[in-house]
């Protein structure tokens, strides 16, 4: 089915057409993503950022694809090595589990169905609380942490499920500036670290300042670049227009022809 | 009171029984019921142990082991259900709730109209803790061990996929074999304690008791502690007053599961306030 191997590539997807029965959310998207890389989804609801990243990671079966690689390998063996965050309100955080073990968590999905936890699984643990300066909660349970929080325990759980690529689901909702810009830090510490980050956001506002690699997605692509060379007023229009009603100078309202 | 009320009830080879074989299923539908409660699938537990009894009532009919009758009729629902909602991707509890009902019906008429049939009918719907035999027990006792075993190897990967599914499938986790299993054991959870309390009440001894102590922790080892000695108590206390009182065992014990979740729920609210 591969066109190319390309182990520099920690995502390469190829003519790819997904969605849901009855609803083809995507048509032949193709996307390359280099390892190390921060990359953004950036589109309209309903343009299929999430349905990339969930075909992505195998959660939906593609109608058709012509290549489909993670970390340059077979989705099943790549993704053993991919960490996807979920929406947060997909997420139960009644939950009664404590920060330490969602982070342990990261050692068991490795493992798969047996292989008990060793010491060096707790100490890879502790490590990664430390790094994202989450020690002290390590006993409380997960869901009475601040949203900001609750994002690096999942990012550590992927720190110690040694992922190499990291996606993530509209992940700064909920988030306040002060905790969206230390996401964005944290992105950018884990992408020197050699972790490719791909990010579905609806938030064009630190796309320049923290992604360098920008897809625009409106069930096809409709631009794939630098951040630059994304975010011109001609191609914002061309994405989001047709999902605001144009108000004429006689008061009429219209909507945009796509 | 005079203490010798206490140990009354064990003068009597089949009080015993019943309190050894009614507590035993109480703290492992309990433990196993936590998982219930966490993922929300109580109507499941429901489904499971009405098609079960049909299982039961097809066993008697043939003549093999209610227990291989139930069984199976369990397992199918369990497996039946993951599919359904693995292929749909909706809860479709309502074709569920239509399907387990008329299958539950079709029991009754089956057992009800095969002669010699009609007193076991009774005994299923309300439980027969009373009639426990010693090899029964045994039986009871070595499945008991083997789920509470299960549950203990098992734990941390049934957390993970009563947590986090999603994720845990997106990096190759084998997260439908993980919840078919959690499935069954809650499936076999549910077969071994319905003598105890029967069919209908069958439900509460597995989510009650977690239900309760889910109000009071929220730690997940706690809980389960916590969920089982309630499951303990109430059959204990239950049987006490089905033995003075003459009520049927199994309403007595979920009676008394209920009156603890109904206290919890007072202490909490106190707690809040």
């Amino acid at each position: 089915m591969s066109l190319t191997h390309a182990p520099d590539l920690a995502l390469n997807i190829q003519n790819l057409t997904a969605g849901y029965p009855d609803n083809v959310v995507l048509q032949d998207v193709s996307w390359q993503v280099k390892r190390g890389t921060l990359a953004a989804i950036i589109g309209p609801n309903g343009g299929g950022k999430s349905t990339l990243i969930k075909t992505a990671v195998g959660l939906l079966t593609p109608f058709s694809w012509t290549t489909m690689e993670l970390l340059g390998q077979s989705p099943k063996n790549g993704r053993r090595q991919v960490a996807y965050l979920p929406q947060q309100e997909e997420v139960d955080w009644g939950f009664p589990i404590t920060v330490l073990d969602v982070v342990m968590q990261g050692r068991l999905v490795k493992q798969g169905l047996w292989g008990r936890s060793t010491k060096a699984d707790y100490a890879a643990s502790h490590e990664a609380l430390d790094f994202f300066g989450l020690e002290r909660y390590k006993h409380t349970q997960v869901g009475s942490l601040s949203g900001g929080q609750r994002q690096r325990v999942f990012l550590a759980r992927a720190l110690v499920q040694e992922a190499d690529l990291i996606l993530l689901d509209e992940p700064s909702t909920g988030l306040d500036a002060k905790a969206q810009h230390e996401l964005a830090d944290l992105f950018k510490v884990l992408s020197e670290q050699g972790k490719t980050i791909v990010a579905a956001t609806h938030d064009l506002n630190c796309l320049t300042a923290c992604f360098d690699h920008v897809l625009a997605l409106d069930g096809h692509v409709l631009v794939d670049g630098t951040p630059e060379e994304v975010l011109t007023e001609a191609n914002m229009v061309k994405l989001f227009a047709r999902h605001f009603p144009k108000i004429g100078s006689a008061g009429e309202v219209t909507l945009h022809e796509h | 009171m005079n203490i010798d009320l206490l140990f009354e009830p064990f003068q009597y080879g089949f009080m015993v029984r019943a309190f050894l074989g009614t507590g035993l299923v109480a703290i492992v539908a309990a433990a196993v019921g936590t998982f219930v409660v966490l993922k929300g699938l109580a109507f499941m537990g429901d489904a499971i142990s009405h098609t079960a009894f049909t299982g039961i009532a097809l066993a008697l009919i043939l003549g093999i082991s209610v227990y291989i009758g139930a069984l199976f009729f369990a397992v199918v629902t369990a497996l039946g259900v993951v599919l359904l909602t693995r292929v749909s991707n909706v809860k479709n509890d309502t074709a569920l709730a239509i399907l387990f009902t008329g299958v539950f019906a079709f029991g009754i008429v089956l057992l009800s109209g095969t002669p010699g049939f009609g007193g076991d009918l009774n005994s299923l719907l309300l439980g027969s803790v009373m009639a426990i035999q010693a090899k029964e027990i045994l039986l009871l006792a070595s499945v008991a061990v083997l789920l509470g075993l299960i549950l203990a190897v098992f734990f941390r990967r049934f957390v993970l996929v009563s947590f986090d599914p999603v994720g845990a499938e997106a990096a190759g986790f084998p997260v439908a074999f993980v919840q078919s299993l959690l499935l069954m054991v809650i499936a076999v959870a549910i077969v071994i304690s319905i003598q105890a309390v029967g069919v209908i009440l069958v439900v509460a001894l597995l989510i009650t008791p977690a239900a309760t102590a889910s109000l009071l922790t929220k730690n997940l080892k706690a809980l389960i502690l916590l969920a089982s000695g309630f499951g303990l108590l109430s059959s204990c206390v239950g049987l006490y007053i089905s033995y003075f009182f003459g009520a049927p065992p199994g309403a007595t014990v979920v009676l008394v599961a209920t009156v603890f979740f109904g206290v919890a729920l007072g202490i909490q609210k106190l707690r809040r306030a």
